[in-house]
């Protein structure tokens, strides 16, 4: 009689313990059904490029607004007041804490890492399932810089390229035309051999050639491939890196050991320096313009060409990427494409922000030359499309793999010593290129 | 049947399994926390090769796995114990689960498998015990985590012990690995009581087997004994056999040998004097002779005397005192109480054997003349006395008769005693089986 009982109590116990896992995940199932999708959107107040930008959210709003009126039952939602400089941090929190934003804004600093870590989404199949997603739409150079290990990771959202800031009034003052964007190293040598000189008479150069203008700058333009793409070799004894670094060496030597500085550019006393195109936007209109570079005139032009390379310079790109442990891709992949496929919200990057557009076709239209010749004095010479489509296209992407900033930076260090510490061009870059190997494969 | 120290092991093992799949799931949590609040993130995150996705939710679903394996333990050992199928049934849940939970914690701790595999070891069958031991070990070194990074990107419980100070370092990384140390020595000790308790049972088997064939052995013996004594008694048999017949001889053929020739004896006195009583004489011897020769007969077809065949035993002591006195001079005095003893055959024949015997020594050495028989019987014990006023004997030789009487009697486990002081005396008591007296 008892053991019946007990045999009874027994198979009841286990039925509910059945019943109640049930119940648990039917409960889940019906509160996530509920619920309505909300987005997570990441992104940083001002502007990536370190300028003062006043219209944030402006962007974000629009495209949010849009977003959410097309697809109905689905918020976006984005904490506001991030700073850039918190960004990166902000976002690591996220990550680490699960909560990743299913879109966000990714720092170049960051993508490398993020891609590596497996947090970003691999959109390669993504693109290749939406038949309105038109790869060849991008810039190659913008879009480059979203892939890693030959896949697509996150797509540009803005981009920036690097100009030559000319001081005008100096070149006119010295008797010198500013050049045409075609320009090569020679006529920059010729005329900041000619600029760099003591006015007042007290010994010290007081007028200078360059500023920031490193070997770097020079490399790019001289079709340099520092690293392989995937990291395993660098390629310092390339006799194209010989020649920028011995003209970045011919031009600091102008200098007689004299160090320029940003206030000197700032007091007019420079012929050139390279500026992004962010700063450019941002002082050339108003209200910015009134703050800097008051007592010159000034344009901006294409990095001079090397021997043997184009006018190219580094690109720098704003990207966009889909968090890996995102539950609504599909919508998340919607919202990614608005933002940077999407022709009108790329023409507001004109409007709103101080970068260009990623697709070409925004860029080179008549209504982001408008734009940017909106407020703008008349009698400035307008940095026109023909000039920001060439430098976009031709645009150097830093390379991606694990390492890179750390190489790049002591490669960077010991190449300046060349040129401060008059060292033997060739044999330096040959121990550099070793030790870089040698840190490469670590 | 359960061993105790072997259930202290289970459980022991068990605690160390929780803690040790507890430990790096909260220390990722608690650290993410510390990270986070010290705005470490980005730099830590630098320094990572993988991070799980939800330190929390994998806190909580290792909580709730291990509590999930906490009550398939309960209901195996305590509820269930009995149904089998519920059993196998929950060390395949138990094998799922911890899967489940090596993938979760990216196989930062993969030895709950000894935990599962202990339970599998202990509750299959004894042949499959040794698979289950390597298997165990196969999948414990094939989830080895540094030998699965070489292919897989996985989150390391030690990329975030390396956050705390280098002294902290050392007390966490220490413990843990003594913790992951200790459980696989549990599951070695574990194994072994198993393996120990499966070769007891053997010895047991082994031992009980070996009483078995030396009781086998002890049999054979036993009977080869048996077989022995058979033949022995057997012979024996043949002996008594022997022995009766020449006993049944000597009683018979002895007895009417002496009648007859004691008649003649008297014949060749009374036959010049008196022919007529001679011949009366001689009938009588020839009477004596045929009687002789019809117990010869009895004797030789095995049993007992005619007399006792046909008659009762008092009627045949009557009538071989009457055939006795017929042939002898010699007066005899029967006493038989009560009047019908009612005796087994062999008892029977001996006390007619030993009365016959008697009847004969008094006349043929005693040359007595009044002989008294008594038969009494008191209380199951037949006494039986025979007296003559003969010459006696001073002292006793051991004469076939005698020897004879004292055999019989054994073979009945009464006692005889001879006494030749005064006259012979014969005195025998034989213990019966027929202990009622027949109502008359």
């Amino acid at each position: 009689m008892k053991r019946t009982r007990i045999h009874i109590s027994k198979k009841r116990l286990f039925l509910t313990l059945i019943l109640a896992g049930c119940m648990g995940c039917m409960v889940m199932y019906w509160k996530q059904k509920s619920e309505p999708v909300v987005l997570e959107l990441g992104i940083f107040a001002g502007s990536n490029w370190d300028v003062a930008n006043a219209n944030s959210y402006v962007i974000v709003d629009k495209v949010i607004a849009r977003f959410e009126a097309e697809h109905p039952g689905v918020k976006v939602h984005y904490y506001s007041g991030i700073q850039k400089e918190d960004y990166s941090e902000w976002y690591a929190q996220q990550v680490m804490q699960g909560k990743t934003p299913d879109v966000a804004m990714i720092l170049a600093v960051d993508f490398d890492k993020l891609a590596a870590l497996g947090i970003l989404e691999n959109l390669d199949g993504m693109e290749a399932q939406d038949k309105e997603f038109r790869k060849a739409d991008f810039y190659p150079t913008a879009l480059q810089s979203g892939k890693y290990n030959g896949s697509q990771y996150a797509l540009p959202y803005e981009t920036v390229p690097t100009l030559m800031f000319v001081n005008k009034s100096l070149l006119n003052h010295e008797g010198f035309m500013v050049p045409e964007s075609d320009w090569t190293w020679e006529e920059m040598y010729d005329i900041c051999s000619k600029v760099t000189r003591d006015l007042d008479g007290d010994g010290v150069l007081d007028q200078f050639g360059t500023y920031n203008y490193g070997w770097l700058e020079a490399a790019y333009s001289n079709n340099v491939k520092l690293f392989e793409e995937d990291g395993s070799m660098a390629n310092f004894t390339d006799q194209n890196v010989t020649g920028a670094v011995k003209f970045a060496k011919r031009l600091s030597d102008l200098n007689q050991g004299q160090k320029v500085t940003q206030d000197e550019f700032d007091a007019g006393c420079v012929a050139f320096m390279p500026l992004s195109f962010a700063n450019y936007r941002t002082y050339k209109t108003y209200p910015y313009k009134i703050k800097k570079y008051t007592t010159f005139k000034w344009d901006c032009i294409a990095l001079p060409s090397g021997e043997n390379g184009d006018n190219c310079s580094q690109l720098d790109t704003l990207l966009m990427g889909i968090s890996k442990q995102s539950r609504h891709k599909e919508l998340s992949w919607e919202l990614l494409k608005m933002f940077t496929y999407d022709e009108e919200v790329q023409m507001d990057i004109f409007r709103y922000s101080q970068g260009a557009s990623v697709l070409r076709a925004v860029t080179n239209s008549k209504e982001a030359e408008a734009i940017l010749a909106e407020d703008m004095d008349d009698r400035e010479q307008v940095i026109n499309n023909t000039l920001l489509d060439m430098v976009i296209e031709q645009g150097i992407v830093a390379p991606h793999f694990n390492g890179y900033n750390e190489t790049m930076a002591y490669a960077e260090g010991e190449v300046d010593k060349i040129l401060s510490e008059d060292k033997n061009v060739e044999s330096t870059l040959k121990i550099i290129q070793r030790n870089v190997n040698t840190m490469l494969k670590q | 049947m359960r061993d105790k120290r072997l259930r202290n092991v289970q459980y022991m093992m068990l605690f160390v399994n929780i803690v040790a799949v507890l430990f790096p799931a909260s220390l990722i949590c608690f650290t993410t926390q510390k990270v986070c609040s010290f705005f470490h993130a980005r730099s830590f995150i630098g320094k990572l090769d993988a991070l799980p996705v939800h330190p929390t939710v994998i806190l909580l679903e290792c909580i709730a796995l291990t509590s999930c394996i906490v009550v398939s333990f309960v209901l195996r050992e305590f509820v269930f114990t009995q149904r089998k199928y519920f059993v196998y049934l929950s060390l395949c849940f138990d094998f799922v689960i911890s899967i489940y939970l090596m993938v979760l914690l990216n196989f930062n701790y993969n030895g709950i498998l000894f935990w599962v595999f202990a339970n599998i070891i202990y509750h299959v069958q004894d042949r499959v015990k040794l698979i289950f031991v390597l298997l165990a070990i196969c999948i414990y070194v094939g989830t080895n985590q540094e030998f699965l990074m070489i292919n897989y990107r996985l989150y390391s419980m030690n990329d975030y012990i390396d956050y705390y100070n280098a002294s902290i370092q050392k007390y966490m990384l220490g413990g843990y690995n003594v913790l992951i140390s200790f459980n696989i020595i549990i599951f070695i000790v574990f194994c072994i009581y198993v393996i120990q308790k499966q070769q007891n049972i053997i010895e047991q088997v082994n031992s009980l087997y070996k009483q078995l064939s030396e009781k086998n052995g002890e049999l054979e013996n036993a009977n080869e004994e048996l077989k022995q004594l058979a033949d022995l008694k057997e012979k024996m048999g043949q002996t008594k056999e022997r022995n009766r017949l020449a006993r049944e001889i000597h009683d018979t053929l002895g007895h009417t040998l002496t009648g007859i020739s004691a008649g003649v004896d008297a014949c060749l006195t009374m036959i010049d004097r008196d022919p007529q009583a001679t011949k009366k004489q001689l009938e009588l011897i020839s009477k004596v002779t045929r009687d002789g020769i019809g117990e010869v007969r009895c004797s030789v077809n095995e049993l007992r005397p005619d007399a006792l065949e046909r008659l009762n035993l008092e009627e045949a002591v009557r009538n071989m005192i009457a055939d006795m006195k017929a042939v002898s001079k010699a007066e005899v005095i029967f006493v038989c109480e009560p009047a019908r003893l009612q005796c087994d055959e062999d008892e029977e024949n001996t006390i007619y054997r030993i009365v016959q015997e008697s009847l004969t020594n008094a006349l043929r050495h005693g040359k007595a003349d009044k002989i008294w028989v008594d038969i009494r019987k008191r209380d199951s014990v037949v006494h039986l006395r025979i007296r003559d006023n003969g010459c006696g004997c001073k002292e006793m030789k051991r004469g076939f008769g005698t020897t004879h009487m004292q055999e019989r009697i054994h073979m009945l486990h009464g006692t005889i005693r001879f006494n030749g002081e005064n006259g012979f005396v014969v005195e025998a008591d034989i213990p019966v089986r027929w202990g009622k007296e027949e109502q008359v």
